[in-house]
């Protein structure tokens, strides 16, 4: 029998030899490799960066950011099932904290500005979510969008954040520095890949956190919420608390990955941060990669960064090309990249159907189709409910 | 004892709730079913108690006095003196649905509510968890917590959910469901436990189950159950106390001997004329 309070290591579960990460967290020996292998993939993408033309550090760094910030937006998509389209209010909030106190205050620390960061996205957060949560569904997704685009507004129109020109998070004389860490200054070189490293590590915290958050009773209560509102409530579960705090940590993992994109592009612009498309984005990555599960939400964020870089070299028409890849997900793949190529092998079982069959095809065409006309007669409906009352 | 006071609710030009006075649990696990033709406000009275509603006026209380001429409140239902001491008294008209949960008044719907993509099992917990206080923590476990899962396993146990514990509940049976659904009543340890049809939609030969089991584990526990019925041969069997409604207003209460000897009653249930 293995102790619970034991550090991490391995235990035998059943006659199963499993590895132990945490308290909660136990993956067998296939599993455990495949993580240390994502793990050690992570720390190595700034030496393999430069032997793969056309990739940059910076765009792997940036997908990780908004791919973290969709990992926050997904404790309320896949647990209360609450859809936000303003989540780039929150990473908005953690950039711009870091570039005002850069800029305005003259703060260098790279953890203070970080810390700034997280207490604006708590802070924002706690009100867009007050005054959010009073509706569910599509009022609530409204609302979030308001919100997000009331603060690009202000950012945009506001001399002290720099209007569209934006703020840059270079603090010292001359404005050509980069933030410290630790009181050291480093060279661009250096500090750039310091910071990609600080954000792996980050990263895989948040990621741990989140794990533990969804399987804790908390995460119970929000799956609760999630399925069945009235229910949970007449269980005794104060929803309305509940989900709040789920939409402040939610918007905190935005607020610090929009802090680690101000300290790491060094420049803060309200169309890169805080656009109500990227918003979209976010829940993009977390649909793409697959929003019931933990990794999806992040690897879509990287795909995606892929896909925009790579979609702009390609062609014009970018925005087209999410859309068709996020409609190839949906309809073809709707658990998204992780989700599908889980347990179910639906990504083989496809494959393997349209290799004994490939007119199989058409039928998903069909149904897909018809999915359709049934999203887009609910969309309609939504719509008329909106501007004539339910 | 649940006390409805003066109670009214309307919806537009229909009044649903016109001036209900009405007390349950003067014996703790008594079973007291709600009856009346449809349309007499049965529903709304079980959403005034349990805050799925608020009342245009009157009030819910809980009152904790074992000495009370209980006739004298009922009387007549109009005008219904406070015949307790006022320190007995807790008033819960303004609670919301979860405070009520957990001051002890429950209930189950009439469409059973499930989280239907947990198993039976996740679904009590989820309610053991929440009845204990321990759905706030973010640190432990949900599964972490074995005398939460000895009391599921026991609750699975006297509903008889044993075999089906691991099944999504979107997949379990009708019966099944609506035993799952008051066995998760059952583990908020409730006080009084109102239920609205628990054995509508239940086949024939299920009814008794569902109904057996809630009046073994009621009597048990000193659960008060108000329940909500329409088959008769039910409530004669069953009930210690009926309460009849007709077009808002309190026909009237008594033994289930009344299903028997009230002429009027009969005829507005049963459509009996005599």
């Amino acid at each position: 029998m293995s102790d619970d309070r034991r550090l991490p290591g391995v235990v035998d579960r059943d006659g199963e030899r499993r590895v132990r990460v945490m308290a909660g967290l136990e993956l067998s020996r296939g599993r455990a490799a495949l993580a240390l292998l994502g793990v050690a993939l992570l720390f190595a993408v700034p030496d393999l960066t430069p032997l793969l033309p056309g990739v940059k550090l910076l765009v792997v760094h940036q997908g990780l950011l908004f791919g973290f910030a969709a990992v926050g937006l997904n404790l309320l998509l896949r647990h209360t099932r609450l859809v936000s389209f303003g989540h780039a209010a929150f990473f908005g909030a953690g950039a711009y904290a870091t570039a005002v106190l850069a800029t305005h205050y003259e703060v260098a620390g790279l953890f203070t500005l970080l810390a700034t960061a997280l207490v604006a996205a708590a802070v924002v957060a706690t009100v867009v979510g007050y005054l959010s949560l009073r509706h569910t569904g599509l009022y609530f997704a409204l609302l979030t969008l308001a919100f997000g685009q009331l603060l690009f507004a202000i950012a945009q129109g506001q001399q002290f954040l720099g209007g569209s020109d934006g703020l840059s998070v270079r603090p010292g004389p001359g404005r050509g520095g980069a933030p410290t860490i630790l009181g050291q200054v480093f060279a661009p070189e250096v500090y750039e890949l310091l910071v990609y490293y600080l954000t792996v590590v980050v990263v895989l915290v948040g990621l741990l956190v989140m794990y533990r958050l969804a399987n804790s009773p908390i995460g119970n209560a929000l799956d609760a919420i999630g399925q069945d509102r009235t229910r949970a409530q007449f269980i005794g579960i104060p929803t309305r608390r509940y989900v709040w705090a789920a939409f402040v940590i939610s918007g905190v993992y935005g607020g610090i990955a929009g802090g680690l994109y101000g300290v790491a592009v060094k420049h803060v612009r309200p169309e890169a941060t805080l656009h109500f498309l990227r918003s979209g984005e976010i829940l993009f990555m977390a649909i793409l990669g697959g929003f019931q599960t933990l990794l999806g939400p992040l690897i879509g964020g990287v795909v995606f960064f892929f896909l925009k870089i790579g979609g702009r070299n390609f062609t014009d028409y970018f925005d087209a090309l999410t859309g068709v890849v996020l409609l190839l997900v949906v309809f073809g793949f709707p658990r998204g990249i992780v989700g599908s190529l889980g347990g179910d092998r639906s990504v083989r079982a496809r494959a393997a159907a349209v290799r004994s069959d490939p007119t199989v095809v058409l039928e998903w065409a069909v149904a897909g189709v018809g999915r359709l006309g049934g999203a887009l007669r609910t969309a309609a409906r939504n719509v008329r409910s909106v501007f004539g009352g339910t | 004892m649940l006390v409805a006071r003066n109670l009214r609710k309307s919806f537009g030009e229909v009044q649903a709730t016109d001036d209900v006075t009405v007390a349950f649990g003067r014996d703790p696990g008594e079973m007291v079913f709600v009856v009346g033709p449809n349309g007499a406000g049965k529903t709304t009275l079980v959403n005034l108690l349990t805050g799925r509603l608020a009342p245009d006026a009157g009030q819910v209380l809980l009152v904790d006095d074992a000495d009370v001429e209980w006739d004298a409140l009922e009387g007549d239902g109009s005008d219904a003196t406070r015949p307790w001491d006022a320190g007995a008294e807790r008033d819960i008209t303004d609670l919301t649905p979860e405070r009520r949960v957990h001051a002890g008044v429950v209930r189950s719907f009439q469409v059973v509510k499930l989280f239907e993509e947990m198993t039976a099992r996740e679904n009590l917990r989820t309610a053991v968890l929440s009845e204990r206080g321990l759905l706030s923590s973010a640190t432990g476990l949900r599964d972490g917590y074995p005398e939460v899962e000895a009391a599921v396993e026991d609750l699975l146990e006297r509903f008889r959910l044993g075999d089906r514990a691991d099944d999504v509940a979107e997949e379990l049976p009708h019966g099944d469901r609506k035993l799952l659904d008051v066995a998760m009543s059952f583990a908020l340890d409730p006080e009084y436990l109102l239920l609205d049809e628990p054995t509508s939609g239940v086949s024939t030969g299920e009814t008794e189950l569902v109904i057996e089991t809630i009046a073994d584990v009621s009597r048990e526990e000193g659960v008060t159950t108000i329940t909500i019925e329409h088959d008769m041969d039910i409530v004669s069997g069953y009930a210690d106390r009926v309460v009849a409604l007709h077009q808002g207003r309190v026909h009237g209460r008594g033994p289930p001997e009344m299903l028997e000897t009230d002429d009027e009653l009969r005829r507005l249930l049963l459509g009996v004329e005599t």
